[in-house]
């Protein structure tokens, strides 16, 4: 598979995680803009961030560190995170 | 003193680390359950606030008279408490701590705030009832018997006054201090909470920076204290809001910083994401100063083993407590303990968990 169209479909996935895991709603994994501020623009906080974090490392079989939560600003950034440690 | 003596009934945890997954730890319904309960709070973003520079009492090792904070001059004005609330609110704060000096002393104030921001906890001596309109959490300070209240606090019958006051009212939480010198103590003031219905909680004394007086815990009240708590949960369920990992963390030979990493600005530089971010402590001139801006500015952060920081500290280190079942219910214990004194109408439930289990990354001791 391509790397990019995995990409793609890792921030599809991703978004819908969060949307699952925060109860979002007006918002679809297809509407959810991969560069929007989690924090400034959505108002996710820390424990909001952990929770999505630990389902996404059951989902991928990974460990996230926590010192790197500020790096997640986007889902972009998680999703190219998340590229990175499976490489 | 060894913790898991036959005589406290817990044991410590011995389970190693393992690869648990988050689906996993919240696989048996109970947990689930109680995950699914706490997280619906995860909206709570707190500031805390100084109300006026007076009190009505002077105790010994009081947070309020060290430092810079005592001098400012105090902001009477309900309308600039009115502004503040407004754009506190628009910054994201849900939740407020009114402490410093003596928030009874300035009712208008409160009555602002709570009409702007509805969630929140005020931090009193008890000697003055708060008005029953404002319907935040009420935190009473206790620091021993009465005998011990007249001498380190120069107040007479001071919980007698204090259950007067607060008898059956769903706000009060009494907030016991354990100082070196008052530990048997608590064993009196409990029966005497039990007895009337009122609910109380533990605080361990945190010394003010510089702070080296009677007060000041060593390892072996610390370790004395453990004990004590650890019965007093036992002896009154339905009174003492506490579980064993809060025990843990308060009477731990690392102070809360050393043990999990203080996350309040003070401490943590990052102002990506959570209390480095959105806390701020204000004075009662209505500034602060992110260089000092904690829940219990000018505390020793070394000593650190305050109720209210961990209420924050421990709660936010749910990542670090998602890799095994104990660590991870002992958190829910904790954060199940620090919704029910810090929210109002959150019912603790029973404590999950009843071994003594380790913070990540340290021992028991």
């Amino acid at each position: 598979m391509p790397a990019q169209i995995a990409k793609d479909d890792l921030i599809l996935r991703i978004a819908e995680i969060i949307i699952d895991e925060l109860k979002l709603e007006d918002v679809t994994p297809e509407t959810f803009g991969p560069e929007i501020d989690l924090v400034d623009e959505l108002g996710i906080d820390s424990m909001d961030l952990a929770t999505v974090v630990l389902v996404l490392q059951d989902e991928y079989s990974m460990k996230f560190d926590e010192d790197d939560y500020p790096k997640l600003v986007n889902i972009r950034l998680i999703a190219e995170y998340i590229l990175e440690k499976l490489e | 003193m060894n913790p898991n003596k036959e005589s406290s009934e817990f044991a410590i945890n011995e389970m190693p680390e393992n690869e648990y997954k988050f689906s996993d730890l919240i696989s048996d319904p109970r947990v689930r359950d109680r995950w699914e309960k706490v997280r619906k709070y995860f909206f709570l973003r707190e500031s805390t606030y100084d109300m006026t520079n007076r009190c009505n009492i002077k105790c010994d090792g009081c947070y309020y008279y060290e430092g810079d904070k005592q001098f400012a001059v105090e902001n009477k004005d309900p309308d600039a408490w009115r502004d503040l609330m407004k754009t506190e609110k628009e910054r994201g704060i849900t939740y407020v701590v009114l402490a410093g000096a003596e928030p009874s002393l300035v009712p208008d104030l409160n009555k602002v705030c709570y009409e702007h921001i509805p969630l929140g906890c005020i931090a009193t001596n008890g000697l003055k009832k708060i008005d029953p309109s404002i319907g935040f959490k009420i935190h009473i300070s206790v620091w021993g018997n009465d005998d011990t209240s007249f001498r380190i606090r120069n107040a007479k019958q001071m919980l007698l006054k204090q259950i007067e006051n607060y008898q059956n009212d769903p706000r009060a939480i009494f907030v016991y201090t354990f100082v070196k010198n008052n530990i048997d103590e608590v064993k009196e003031v409990a029966k005497i909470l039990a007895d009337t219905n009122c609910k109380m909680t533990f605080n361990v004394f945190s010394a003010p920076v510089g702070y080296e007086g009677d007060l000041k815990h060593t390892k072996k009240s610390l370790a004395i204290t453990r004990e004590v708590m650890l019965d007093l949960i036992k002896q009154y369920p339905e009174t003492v809001l506490f579980s064993p990992y809060n025990v843990m963390a308060h009477t731990h030979t690392y102070g809360l910083h050393d043990l999990f990493g203080c996350s309040y600005p003070r401490q943590n530089p990052s102002t990506a994401i959570g209390l480095g971010r959105s806390f701020r402590q204000y004075r009662t001139d209505l500034t602060w100063d992110r260089s000092v801006a904690c829940c219990v500015p000018d505390t020793d952060c070394i000593d650190c083993r305050h109720y209210a920081a961990g209420s924050a500290v421990v709660t936010a280190r749910l990542h670090r407590h998602a890799n095994n079942p104990d660590t991870f219910q002992s958190w829910l214990d904790y954060v199940d303990t620090y919704l029910a004194v810090w929210v109002m109408g959150y019912e603790k439930e029973r404590n999950l968990m009843n071994k003594l289990v380790a913070p990540p990354g340290h021992e028991v001791i």
